[in-house]
């Protein structure tokens, strides 16, 4: 593992790979030694600053950052992406075809792109997403851009994952609009109106102001920023700088304030609860005893022998009782 | 005494479902691809009710079912024109001496990778790909050696160019200049079809919008400049050879064809002023009937179409076509079948009333053709032409009750595809979203399933196996070699034209593209006059217009449902879901082209379907170099890598690839495998080079699936 892990923090491109697969594996032994590495390279940490894409499909998310990552790596900055497909199919095989969007990038050396197949887990977010962020942040990663499907909740776990989060939108007819709800403008730190250009431009430009006014009804805590939108063509690779100031300013003013500490504070109990949970549930799952438990609790109901929640409290009951 | 008709049928069903020992006759009746259904009988009944075809027509005569000419071939007999390229001006201008000595009237040329993509043999980008699948012209220069001797004034040329159209007609018009001809004489066709390009066969180079501009432009100066030269082919034949049904070639060409129009008409050109150059190019595969229906549904469906534009000259309102016998009913497994496939393909476009026609060599799903193998196709056509008759009556299938039904079903089912691409805004704007493309690998998916899964013979193939497959001579390139010749005479060329002269007409074009003013070809033929080169003027315009990138959809569960409850699917599934259970993680396999081939229907079968088997598929972008390819696999740390190759390009690739994964990874453990199109004979060096498996045309996806997991496992 210390080799690995020296490896990684030369920025070793073989080994960043490795790791990350050890992160997103499912076999037990993988696991145990993944908890070792991250353990080890969270103690090194670079100064990477990760950043969440989301989003309705077919908004050009790929295509964004494909634009803004060429931006970004020709200031010779380094930029890692970990891409989110959400594309499984019946049998569970998939298609990761989201670097077929990003093929100036992918090319760069400064670049480390990953596909990872979601499998519906976590609503969008991967198995090893936060591990593999940790990696390539100490392989010295200026910039760490993970991008996500957005499906429902998946916002909210991909905004965990973050130091800055971005909603990417097409010029729509409003109806996006009625999605943004007070929940999710907690979370964006930017939304970018994409396809300014060609036919779509005065549609995006008029959406980018239906947004901002939208927002103005929103009051943000008094030690961030206001929620901002910008216009951007992705095809025609214009507003890419605004984006990076954007950024900047956020990243700026957050530091300051030590939101941004506080962010990563605050993510690590999410995450430390979420690894709790996730466990519980696994356990419950698990034991046989307890399905046999429901299986009775639910005749006895049926029979009217005991109520729901009595039948509910004794199977808690019985399952913390065996795992004390 | 004869009885009433009815009840002639109904003798005739009870006989047939005796005979077949069914309930009904109509249980019988067959499928297609296309979902049209073929009933085991048709009768006068079914000549009745048609809204598009009329089966009272003659030759020549509204709407042309039966042919854009009276005489057709009793008269003058089609073309026999024969694509071919070799890989330098230099050899290819012999190989086109020598077929006019043997009688060929008309002759074709194939450019390489590289010039199709704009790009000079000197470009590292394309270092694998020069001479490869056509002649490399890098300026007038090459053009002027490739028709040396060649009289441009009573030879008619055709050109399959697309992507960089304009520097190469701008660079065909200069060397006739200077053979001392003014461009009014030169005749011949232009390819210059770039909505195809998007859909299937990926050697564009701008994106779609100022593409279409460029085709408007050429059609324009033609119209006005060179009245005997043909500004387009709208080519359905690269859509049946990516696997779109016959009902999507005539479809989808038809709609390109409107487009082109519309784009023609929005420079101010009156219809009947260019439409009767434009022509047609469709592929011909082994659906007999179906091919014949489709030609004569082509041109029914044309003269609608036209007339709906207003134009009122006969020649606008007629479909002319350029046929060639399908590549793709090539097989690699016993060879000498495809002269026979090629020989009913012939006919049945022969019979649907082709104006011209490219036979295959039956060598071409394995390699460029030989003299040899030429030889045979061209002598399949003059046999046809002088010993079967066929040419001594006009249109011998009018008439026939399931022909013309046939016709009639081929029009309206392509009419409705029609009406959807317009409702979508066109053709641009439907190709822009993707709506064909996608179709088209649907279609072709479906057609690999049928295949694979036993549900359509190939003979050969998947039935009737030859246990002693003969060997047989393949061209070789030496692709090496063609390259330095290449960089030596770009080198010539540089040193001595004046250079301030050049950059000032380049700095013209990217204007005029920018400001959308003037017309591009005219800017070009005064850059490639001053000895600019193919790549110099394609950057030029690439300066203002971009490079366009597709992106790759791809469909899914398509291949998988033909496969229910097939024991040899369900195996490698469970081999798959074993593999996850031990690793951790499913096999993940990287799919990629490299190179400047665009040729991209294998890979996406292959994609798609391993991932309806259970693996994690990436799918690279097109055009990638080895080490691009090199990066992804280890950054993706995928267990395979599959290259398709279809253009004699692993050569060169394949090991380049093997060195750039080293060098990122010197303990790498990644399988490569090979599939597409590869000579038996490069199979050793390939080995030689640690490639762990070749698949050659004809394999079964299951097959290839079933090793692919193995090799993995074993690692």
């Amino acid at each position: 593992m210390k080799e690995l892990k020296d490896r990684i923090v030369a920025g070793e491109r073989a080994a960043i790979a490795k790791a990350i697969t050890l992160v997103e594996s499912s076999r037990e032994e993988d696991i145990q030694q993944s908890h070792e590495l991250i353990s080890q390279l969270i103690k090194s940490p670079g100064h990477a600053i990760r950043v969440g894409f989301s989003g309705p499909p077919g908004v050009g998310k790929s295509t964004f950052i494909e634009s803004f990552g060429t931006f970004l790596v020709n200031k010779n900055f380094k930029l890692g992406v970990l891409a989110i497909d959400p594309s499984s199919n019946f049998t569970g095989g998939s298609i990761l075809g989201d670097k077929t969007r990003m093929s100036e990038i992918s090319k760069n050396d400064n670049t480390f792109i990953r596909s990872t197949p979601s499998r519906g887990s976590l609503g969008g977010i991967a198995v090893g997403t936060r591990e593999a962020a940790i990696i390539l942040d100490a392989a010295g990663y200026d910039y760490i851009f993970i991008e996500t499907v957005g499906v429902g909740q998946s916002e909210i776990t991909a905004a965990n994952l973050v130091d800055i989060f971005t909603l990417i939108v097409g010029p729509g007819s409003g109806d996006e609009l009625q999605g943004i709800k007070k929940g999710i403008t907690e979370y964006a730190d930017l939304f970018i109106v994409n396809k300014n250009d060609g036919d779509l431009a005065a549609q995006a430009s008029k959406t980018a102001s239906d947004y901002k006014s939208a927002l103005s009804f929103y009051n943000k805590e008094s030690n961030t920023l206001d929620t901002q939108v910008v216009l951007v063509s992705s095809v025609e690779n214009k507003g890419m700088d605004l984006v990076l100031d954007a950024y900047n300013q956020i990243t700026e003013t957050n530091k300051n304030s030590s939101e941004f500490q506080n962010r990563r504070k605050n993510q690590l109990s999410y995450w430390l609860e979420e690894e709790v949970r996730n466990k519980i549930l696994l356990k419950l799952d698990k034991d046989r005893e307890i399905s046999k438990k429901i299986a009775n609790e639910v005749t006895k109901i049926i029979s009217g022998d005991t109520g729901f929640y009595t039948a509910s409290q004794a199977i808690i009951d019985t399952f913390l009782d065996k795992n004390k | 005494m004869k009885k009433d008709k009815n009840n002639r049928l109904n003798d005739w069903e009870k006989k047939f479902v005796k005979e077949v020992k069914i309930e009904a006759s109509n249980e019988f009746s067959y499928e297609t691809d296309e979902g049209i259904s073929i009933n085991p009988l048709y009768t006068s009944e079914d000549l009745l009710n048609y809204e598009f075809n009329d089966v009272n027509s003659l030759p020549g005569e509204w709407p042309y079912t039966r042919g854009p000419k009276a005489s057709m071939y009793t008269n003058r007999p089609w073309t026999i024109r024969q694509y071919a390229g070799f890989s330098t001006a230099e050899e290819s201008n012999k190989f086109y001496r020598k077929n006019l000595e043997a009688g060929q009237m008309g002759l074709s040329v194939a450019f390489d990778l590289p010039t199709h993509r704009g790009y000079d043999s000197d470009d590292e980008i394309v270092m694998g790909d020069v001479g490869k699948a056509g002649v490399a012209i890098d300026s007038v220069e090459d053009m002027k050696i490739l028709f040396d001797g060649i009289p441009l004034e009573k030879m008619s040329v055709s050109m399959t160019m697309n992507g960089a159209v304009l520097p190469v007609l701008a660079a065909f018009i200069v060397a006739g200049e200077e053979q001392g001809l003014d461009k009014k004489v030169l005749s011949g066709t232009i390819q210059n079809d770039i909505l195809k390009e998007f859909m299937v066969r990926n050697t564009y180079i701008y994106p779609p919008e100022p593409s279409m501009r460029i085709v408007a432009d050429i059609i324009e100066y033609t119209a006005n400049e060179m009245p005997k030269f043909n500004s387009i082919s709208i080519s359905g034949y690269h859509m049946q050879e990516a696997g779109a049904n016959n009902v999507q070639e005539l479809a989808f060409t038809l709609a390109d064809g409107m487009e082109y129009v519309r784009a023609a008409m929005s420079k101010g050109l009156a219809v009947d002023d260019f439409a009767p150059r434009l022509s047609f190019f469709f592929a011909i595969g082994t659906d007999f009937f179906m091919e014949i229906a489709k030609l004569r549904a082509a041109r029914t469906l044309w003269a609608r179409i036209m007339q709906d534009f207003g134009a009122k000259d006969e020649k606008s309102l007629t479909l002319r076509t350029h046929c060639q016998t399908s590549g793709v009913s090539l097989t690699e497994k016993d060879p000498y079948n495809n002269i026979v496939r090629t020989s009913y393909e012939a006919l049945s476009a022969i019979l649907g009333g082709t104006q011209s026609l490219h036979t295959n060599s039956f060598d071409e799903a394995i390699a460029l053709p030989t003299e040899f193998s030429s030889r045979i196709a061209r002598n399949t056509q003059l046999i046809l032409q002088n010993e079967t008759g066929v040419t001594n009556t006009v249109d011998p299938l009018a008439g026939s009750y399931f022909v013309e039904k046939l016709t009639e079903d081929m029009c309206s089912a392509a009419w409705k595809i029609i009406e959807e691409v317009e409702e979508m805004g066109g053709m641009t704007k439907a190709v822009a979203a993707g709506m064909p493309k996608l179709s088209i690998e649907e279609s072709a998916t479906k057609k690999q399933a049928k295949i694979d899964s036993g549900k359509r013979i190939v003979v050969g193939v998947n039935k009737f196996k030859n246990p002693k497959e003969p060997k047989i001579d393949v061209l070789v390139i030496d692709n090496e070699k063609v390259r330095e010749d290449q960089i030596k005479k770009i080198t010539i060329l540089k040193e001595k034209r004046n250079n301030d002269l050049l950059r000032e007409k380049l700095s013209i074009i990217t204007e005029a593209a920018k400001n959308k003013k003037g017309n591009l070809l005219e800017l070009c033929v005064e850059a490639i006059r001053a000895r600019g080169t193919v790549g110099e003027v394609s950057k030029a315009l690439e300066d203002a217009f971009g490079r366009h990138y597709a992106t790759n959809l791809g469909v899914s569960g398509v291949y998988g449902k033909f496969f229910e409850k097939d024991d040899k699917f369900m195996a490698i599934q469970n081999k798959i879901n074993n593999f996850e259970k031990e690793n951790g993680r499913r096999p993940r396999v990287l799919i990629v082209k490299m190179g400047q081939d665009g040729h991209d229907r294998g890979a996406k079968i292959v994609a798609t379907s391993f991932a309806d088997l259970g693996f994690d598929i990436d799918m690279g972008p097109l055009f990638q170099s080895p080490k691009d390819v090199a990066k992804d696999a280890i950054e993706n740390d995928v267990h395979a890598i599959g290259v398709s190759t279809l253009a004699a390009g692993h050569k060169t690739l394949v090991p380049e690839l093997m060195k750039q994964l080293k060098a990122l990874d010197k303990s790498n453990k990644i399988i490569v495998f090979v599939g597409g199109v590869i000579p038996e004979q490069d199979y050793q060096f390939l080995y030689d080079n640690e490639v762990s498996a070749i698949f050659g045309p004809g394999t079964s996806i299951l097959d290839s699936a079933e090793k692919v997991i193995e090799l993995i496992s074993k690692k």
